[in-house]
């Protein structure tokens, strides 16, 4: 079968400078979706992403569009997300795809995700079509921009498309742009079948989907599949497309983006990366597949009550059905109990794995502070690799402790250069360079402990830039660093959860700060909770959380005994959601403590 | 809305009238209480109206308490004589405080002249039994201006003294004040300090404290404690009548509909007697069920100080003891040192430091699943 009409692209760019508001027009425009049907950023389907307003997950859909040469083509789109925590997204479409969409917002050209999304689409061979986008913006600068642009990829920048996604001005320029410099898919028709599943997700009557492109040969809906990992064989319940919703089709050609519903109840079986092929006439060769994202970020998640043990761990595995990027491992801990050891590819991708687990899972958790993964290396010559301050071994045993360290590149505008270098200073980063990719535009490259990125790092750029800087980041290398364990006693007994991993110079304020915060967010319970920070065995810090003497509802007005009950039952569920550590109720911000320990 | 004064009373009349003939054979009523600011709307002849119109519909004992909320600027000398004759034997006046800044702060019109003249007045009517409300744990007040107010009170020789902590509630304008910082939120552990001070005057006074914020005088023999909040203490019925009334008849939670006009609306119209305990007013009757019921006697029962909840009476009423329903939420908050083992008749009752740790102690007693293998 002939693959000339079929071009297979993703939007990529820097966050919110409208990735999926161009999808939206594409979709309008080639009629995939009527008017009637249409809602903003459509492909953002979770309820997540909605309230948010950010793209987490890529989404596959295809569309039919007739060309001015008057061909009609099967223009298979991928819209994928612009935070850095889900760049792997990125990379998993860009391997089903032959072409990619740079989207840069008129309003503030070239940004981090914009370089660092380029340079992932052009080392796996892609047409990049640039496109300039929100030209209806009074502060718009498409000429600026442009340029830019033109300097970066060498694409003259009368050639690059000016839109505007949210106005739906000159939307056929991106159209046509796709179907004239898009290369078709190569894929041989007639060769045995190798199909990439670049994604997946769950669901209870069709057991997992598999996003897949096919690469060569075809499948229809009646063939025997293999998992080339797993050498599982599966009878799909149904294969198909993105129209957007899924729709069955017979067949699915060479250069074809679709799906196909497996069946399979869990993951292992069928992982994104794996190549499908038919049992019957199988290939010799997997695709290359990819190179799993490596978590960086570290966190146990533990359920508030013990019994929900079970329907955590069965809502981590549903989720990373959805989202391949998320490890969990059991781990016990002394004060919580029984929970799981979570991976995580940064923290915004941790907070929307709580805020899932939480809300699609209804479950009522403690997650603890995120930790990155050190090495430690010991006296007796072995090396161990550790992800929580509870794994630290005795001081006493330790040669030297590695921590890893990350280039981080940040764009600003050159006036915020002052106050991007004080907080490069304050977080232990080492300035390498500055580049200017434009004349008010800076680009400057620095060193960091991870450790000291993953808190609140972004935060405090945006604002002290007003939003206008933004940054990138990369594993660089591990180095050695002066660490010690800043260890928390409640009530007279160590909180295994509440310790943490710090430098040895802010090991004594730190352990004073948290104490002070401790204090404010331990409610008063029955009897005196004193509160200490150690560390090095030695006490740094101590307050004592005074027993409650008063918690007693005013007079029954006028015998309304349902409204006191009720208010009684509310404050009773308002504690369960407590954690309790030994007979002290404990609030989930108190795990989280360590991490807001800044300067004010 | 005093224009519409005289169709409400009509309709209350409505309410009471079919609520007796409703409720089964005749009921026998011990207390009637008129809430909030009542003396201030409704002429004597009004509540003398309504009173006889119970006398027709119900049995109303001899002895019945008849107890009126009343705000100490708003009597006068005659009023008060009309009420007394009318049948109303108990006065609550809501004094609050003594001190013109804690006034100002509750938005109260009286002062504490007002007060003085109040009870002066009431007693020349012929009151016997009068109660002062007083509150505590205001933003500003010190533990010297509290004991002022309490000894300014005590000097009133009230029967009966209701001190209550100031609870920051809401959508109450405290609550919006606070937030902006306009206000200090009411220091916790300040409160407590006044309420120990409090109970230790009240005590020295010769005052018995019946309940968590209640204390009253003995007079031959007995306790002038308000009777008819302790029908809702001890959760025994009573009947809700008047516009947002609540009520507990028959095994059912009723609230009426709050808005005058709508209660008056409604009162037109008198449904099929066997609506009963929903009246012509009653937008919610809720069925108590047997558990939901154990748990309020928990929740009220304990809040009565000395008498605590008694072990007979719970076994008498439910056919189980308390030790087999609660026995590990007893153990555990007597070993927490909030509730006690009181008395003959045994009863479980607040502990000392238990008093003003009440929710701590009640929650325990609420919002839990029916324990499946006790058969209740
Ligand atoms: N004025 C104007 N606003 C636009 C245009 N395109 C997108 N926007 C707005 O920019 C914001 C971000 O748009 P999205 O389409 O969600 O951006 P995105 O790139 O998909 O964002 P992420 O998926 O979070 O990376 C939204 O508020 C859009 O309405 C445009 O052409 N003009
Ligand atoms: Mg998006």
């Amino acid at each position: 079968m002939n693959t000339d009409h079929i071009r297979n692209f993703c939007i990529i760019a820097h966050i919110d400078h409208g990735k999926s508001t161009l999808a939206d027009r594409l979709l309008q425009k080639t009629g995939t979706i009527s008017d009637r049907d249409m809602v903003e950023q459509v492909l953002d389907s979770m309820d997540l992403e909605r309230e948010k307003g950010v793209t987490i997950k890529a989404s596959a859909v295809r569309m039919n569009y007739t060309a001015q040469d008057g061909g009609t083509y099967e223009l298979n789109l991928i819209d994928t997300p612009g935070h850095v925590d889900f760049n792997y997204e990125v990379s998993r479409a860009l391997e089903a795809c032959e072409g990619a969409v740079l989207v840069v917002d008129a309003t503030q050209g070239i940004e981090a995700q914009t370089l660092a999304n380029l340079y992932l689409a052009l080392e796996s061979d892609l047409e990049i079509i640039p496109v300039i986008n929100k030209i209806d913006l009074p502060s718009a600068q498409p000429d600026v921009v442009a340029e830019e642009v033109e300097n970066l990829l060498g694409i003259p920048a009368e050639d690059i498309p000016r839109i505007s996604a949210k106005e739906g001005i000159n939307i056929d320029q991106v159209l046509e742009s796709v179907v004239k410099r898009v290369p078709p898919p190569k894929g041989n028709d007639d060769a045995a079948l190798r199909a990439l599943i670049f994604d997946s997700h769950y669901d209870p009557y069709k057991g997992v989907v598999a996003y897949i492109r096919v690469v060569e040969g075809h499948l229809r809906n009646t063939d025997s599949l293999r998992l080339m990992a797993t050498n599982a064989d599966v009878r799909p319940v149904e294969i198909g497309i993105f129209a957007p919703s899924m729709r069955p089709v017979d067949l699915l050609n060479s250069g074809d983006v679709g799906y196909v519903a497996t069946g399979l109840k869990t993951v292992s079986e069928c992982r994104v990366g794996d190549t499908i092929t038919l049992t019957a006439h199988q290939a010799a060769e997997p695709l290359p597949g990819y190179l799993h994202p490596k978590p960086m970020v570290f966190a146990g998640i533990y359920p508030v009550d013990g019994d929900a043990y079970p329907d955590l761990k069965e809502a981590l595995e549903k989720l990373q059905l959805n989202d391949a990027s998320l490890t969990y491992q059991p781990e016990k801990s002394q004060a919580l109990n029984f929970g799981f050891r979570c991976g995580f590819l940064g923290l915004f991708h941790m907070e929307i794995i709580q805020e899932r687990l939480e809300r699609e899972y209804d479950l009522d958790i403690v997650v603890t502070a995120p930790s990155v993964e050190y090495q430690v290396f010991l006296l007796d010559g072995t090396q161990i690799v550790i992800d929580s301050p509870v794994q630290l071994p005795d001081e006493g045993t330790i040669s030297e402790i590695r921590e890893p360290w990350m280039g981080l590149d940040i764009f600003s505008p050159t006036e915020f250069f002052g106050t991007i270098m004080d907080l490069a200073n304050k977080r232990r980063a080492v300035f390498k360079e500055q580049n200017h990719p434009a004349p008010s535009r800076v680009h400057l490259s620095f060193e960091i402990p991870l450790s000291e990125l993953i808190v609140d790092f972004f935060d405090d750029l945006k604002s002290r830039t007003r939003g206008y800087a933004s940054m990138d980041y990369h594993f660089a290398e591990y180095r050695p660093g002066n660490l010690v364990k800043l260890e928390v006693l409640v009530g007279g007994e160590v909180v295994d959860a509440l310790a943490a991993i710090v430098h040895k110079e802010d090991a004594y304020h730190k352990g004073q700060r948290l104490v002070t915060k401790l204090k404010e967010i331990i409610p008063r319970q029955l009897f005196d909770v004193a509160v200490q920070a150690s560390a090095d065995g030695r006490v740094i810090s101590r307050a004592n959380v005074k027993a409650l003497r008063k918690d007693v509802l005013a007079k029954c007005y006028g015998g309304d005994i349902s409204r006191k009950k009720k208010l009684l039952e509310k404050q009773k569920k308002g504690k369960r959601r407590m954690k309790m550590v030994g007979n002290v109720e404990i609030p989930q911000e108190a795990f989280m403590a360590v991490l807001r320990l800044g300067d004010e | 809305m005093e224009a519409r004064i005289p169709a409400y009373v009509d309709a209350l009349c409505q309410e009471i009238a079919w609520m007796g003939a409703s409720g089964g054979k005749r009921m026998a009523v011990l207390t009637v209480f008129f809430g909030g600011g009542t003396p201030t709307l409704l002429s004597p002849d009004q509540v003398e109206r309504i009173l006889s119109t119970c006398r027709r519909n119900f049995s109303l004992m001899a002895d019945a308490e008849i107890s009126m909320e009343a705000n100490p600027g708003t009597v006068s000398l005659e009023s008060l004589r009309r009420l007394r004759t009318a049948g109303v034997n108990r006065l609550s006046y809501g004094m609050q405080s003594a001190h013109p800044a804690d006034l100002r702060l509750l938005e109260r019109i009286h002062d504490t002249f007002d007060v003085i003249r109040a009870v002066t007045w009431a007693r020349q009517a012929g009151f016997d039994n009068l109660s002062l409300d007083l509150i505590f744990g205001l933003p500003f007040q010190s533990l010297e201006r509290w004991r002022q107010t309490l000894e300014t009170a005590l000097g009133l020789h009230p029967e009966h003294l209701s001190l209550y902590a100031l609870t920051v509630e809401h959508g109450t304008p405290f609550q919006a004040w606070a937030r902006r910082g306009l206000v200090p939120l009411p220091d916790d552990d300040l409160a407590a300090d006044m309420y120990d001070a409090a109970s230790e005057r009240l005590a020295q006074a010769g005052y018995f404290q019946y309940e968590i914020s209640n204390w009253a005088c003995e007079r031959n023999g007995k306790i002038l404690s308000c009777r008819h909040n302790l029908q809702y203490w001890r959760n025994l019925p009573y009947l809700g009548l008047g516009a947002g009334a609540h009520g507990y008849i028959a095994g059912h939670r009723t609230i009426n509909v709050a808005a005058i006009p709508a209660y008056i609306e409604r009162c037109r119209t008198m449904p099929a007697d066997d609506a009963f305990p929903a009246g012509p007013a009653t937008i919610q009757a809720q069925p108590i069920d047997r558990w939901t019921e154990i748990q309020e006697t928990m929740m009220t029962g304990l809040r009565l100080t000395a008498e605590g909840v008694l072990a007979d009476a719970f076994k008498a009423r439910f056919g189980i003891s308390l030790e087999r329903v609660f026995g590990g939420e007893i153990d555990r908050l007597i070993q927490q040192g909030l509730l006690e083992w009181a008395g003959e008749p045994r009863a479980l009752r607040l502990s000392l430091r238990g008093r003003l740790l009440g929710n701590a102690v009640f929650r325990q007693f609420v919002g839990s699943e029916k324990p499946a293998d006790l058969g209740i």
